[in-house]
């Protein structure tokens, strides 16, 4: 056979097909239904877990550039985001922060030391609790935590012990309800006055929200009466050296501790490298999970259309010895039923991706839940039907092909 | 030229095997008309399907002009069948979801015609069977005589050197018979070689040959007629 005429038998198979699919409509959408699924599901799933990586990888990102912290306590984890840091009984000195700020520019590029409680809040007659944090000015370019509305504390306010605070977005709110501008007003903390600066932005975190952020020195004379801190935020200054400078830090502390070893320590270092690597593993492990059980789904769906097509074979043998008897070759009726498979699972491809999108959508705009298609998971998942199509179509096309052409014709 | 000689071909049914040939020679020259008959299961059947190469004898040589047609490969005897071989059955074998046009196209789909010429041709050869106007019904709605002769039509359209009609007017009335047994005698006046499997005395009488089948071997062949040249 010439190119031409293989053209003309790829066209034939092609209109063939789509008139035998046509002609059982029902029985050929329930053929491409289980592909619809697995494509679909396939795309929804992997959206659904890359919505997940990506919100987490937001949450983490407003952190704070090249955040490590040292933490006071029990080494547990390497958790950034630890629910309450309240009750943590301080361990950090003065001595450990100069220490780390002697650190060259390329390591540490800033420090700033936290201590927090619980307190006390009152604003003309309301009472609010709130965590009350006491910190230097670095506080808010390493947390990447800014004031909204006003400023934050500064420099001579920290060396002079003034009674200043900034509020966190959610104390704000239940301190002033009407929404009033509340600079220059004075809140009692614990009973002593502060009058306030600035109003924090919203971080999504209730630590941070519900908070009272103060001078440290202030914080330690007036509330805590304790020269320890809980915490070291440290911006380090690159994520290249991060695990050096985290490395040296801890050295340098058990050394001055004269501790043997991390396990006994009274403190941990945890940076955001570990963090954004452990979520968006368990993210991607997530992604693969659920695009597996999808895949899976899609087999499935491969082999309904190998069980329907055989049905079909079956149901056109009478058709098949026709074709032969007028001269059709065992390669044309392979090529014939093989069309027929590829036509139906691209076709189910199709209303899968198209399903697969429409369901993402639904799911963030209806669902609450972040989804993000990825293109990858559309190529795959449409190229994985296809293949199915072609293998599980394969055995039912290789079947009709092999018929004899004298019992396919006296078939009933 | 079809020449046969000695062809055995058995089915087994269970533990028995029935004979459908058992023994049969037979020479039909190119351009004759030649009438099979023979009581049912007497073997018609499957001598056209081997001399249509449909089907392969057990044993025995079938030479179609001058090749043997049991060295062909599965590729080639498809090409035959398609180039060479009009096949018309008792049952038509129509394709049911297909219109009468596209039902006489399918042979020339097989040998690579392209849509426009494959449609000038089947449009041709339905008017010439007298369907010019049921171009695009489908079989279900056509009579049985029409039904044939879209049969017919899609049998001559590849212009085959040889005809097979297996019973071509079984189903059908005597005067849609005599109609179809005028257009084959009309298609051998201009050369084509065609073999009619027939029960009808009558029309079997009309061939130049009758060949008479008893129990897979020939027992008797008849020259009716006068070789036409
Ligand atoms: N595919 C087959 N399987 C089993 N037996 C068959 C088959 N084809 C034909 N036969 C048997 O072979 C014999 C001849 O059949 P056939 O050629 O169809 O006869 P005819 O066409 O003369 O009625 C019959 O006995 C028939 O039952
Ligand atoms: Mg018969």
């Amino acid at each position: 056979m010439n190119a031409e005429s293989q053209l003309i038998m790829l066209w034939e198979n092609g209109a063939i097909s789509i008139r035998s699919i046509l002609a059982n409509r029902g029985r050929s959408f329930l053929t491409a239904l289980g592909v619809i699924i697995g494509v679909a599901s396939v795309i929804t799933l992997t959206a659904l877990g890359q919505g997940a990586r990506i919100s987490v990888e937001e949450r983490l990102g407003t952190l704070g550039a090249n955040l490590m912290i040292v933490y006071s306590g029990e080494p547990r984890g390497t958790s950034l985001v630890r629910p309450r840091t309240t009750n943590i009984r301080p361990t950090l000195t003065a001595d450990d922060l100069a220490m780390i700020e002697s650190f060259p520019e390329e390591l540490v590029v800033m420090t700033a030391p936290e201590s927090s409680l619980s307190g006390q809040l009152k604003f003309e007659n309301r009472n609010v609790t709130a965590t009350v944090i006491g910190t230097h000015p670095n506080y808010t370019e390493i947390r990447n935590f800014a004031p909204i509305y006003g400023s934050f504390f500064g420099e001579s306010d920290l060396e002079n012990r003034r009674n200043v605070v900034a509020l966190g977005a959610e104390t704000y709110r239940e301190l002033f309800p009407d929404g009033r501008d509340p600079l220059g007003s004075t809140v009692r903390i614990n009973g002593f006055p502060f009058r306030v600066v600035g109003i924090m932005e919203e971080k999504g975190s209730p630590s941070q929200d519900a908070s009272a952020i103060i001078p440290f020195s202030t914080f330690r004379r007036s509330l805590s009466g304790e020269d320890r801190y809980a915490m070291i935020n440290i911006q380090a200054g690159s994520p290249e050296v991060m695990y050096d400078l985290q490395e040296q830090i801890e050295q340098a502390l058990l050394a001055a501790r004269r501790l043997p070893s991390i396990e006994l320590a009274d403190f941990y270092i945890a940076n955001q490298m570990d963090l954004i690597g452990t979520v968006t593993e368990v993210a991607d492990t997530f992604t693969l999970l659920l695009g597996g059980i999808a895949a899976i789904s899609l087999l499935v769906g491969g082999i309904g259309i190998m069980n329907i097509m055989l049905v079909s074979v079956t149901e056109r043998t009478r058709e098949i010895g026709i074709r032969m008897a007028l001269g059709a070759k065992s390669s044309h009726l392979m090529a014939q039923f093989l069309t027929e498979a590829v036509i139906l699972s691209a076709a189910g491809g199709g209303i899968g991706i198209a399903v697969g999108y429409g369901l993402a959508w639904g799911l963030q705009r209806f669902g609450g839940l972040l989804t993000s298609v990825t293109p990858d998971s559309v190529v795959i998942a449409f190229s994985f039907a296809l293949v199915i199509g072609l293998f599980f179509g394969g055995y039912p096309a290789y079947r009709a092909s092999r018929l004899n052409p004298i019992e396919a014709l006296r078939y009933e | 030229m079809i020449v046969l000689t000695d062809i055995y071909k058995q089915y087994r049914m269970g533990p028995n095997t029935v004979t459908a040939l058992g023994g049969v020679s037979l020479e039909v020259p190119t351009g004759a008309f030649a009438a099979i008959v023979g009581p049912s299961g007497s073997g018609k059947s499957t001598l056209m399907n081997i001399i249509g190469c449909l089907d392969t004898p057990d044993s025995g040589s079938y030479r179609l002009a001058g090749e043997e047609a049991a060295e062909l490969s599965d590729n080639r005897r498809s090409e035959v069948r398609n180039r060479h071989i009009g096949f018309v059955f008792q049952a038509f074998n129509l394709l049911t979801r297909a219109n009468a046009l596209e039902n006489v196209e399918l042979p020339l789909i097989y040998r690579g015609v392209g849509a426009r010429r494959r449609r000038e041709v089947a449009t041709q050869m339905l008017e010439r069977v007298g369907l010019a106007d049921r171009m695009h019904h489908l079989p279900s709605e056509l009579s049985g005589g029409q039904r044939q002769r879209v049969a017919i039509a899609r049998a001559l359209v590849g212009n085959p050197s040889i005809l097979l009609a297996d019973e071509p007017t079984g189903a059908l009335d005597t005067a849609t018979g005599e109609e179809i047994l005028s257009l084959f005698e009309k298609l051998n006046a201009e050369g084509m070689t065609v073999l009619l499997v027939t029960h009808e005395p009558e029309l079997a009488a009309r061939a130049e040959t009758v060949v008479r089948l008893l129990d897979g071997g020939v027992s008797a062949i008849e020259n009716t007629k006068e070789r036409r040249s």
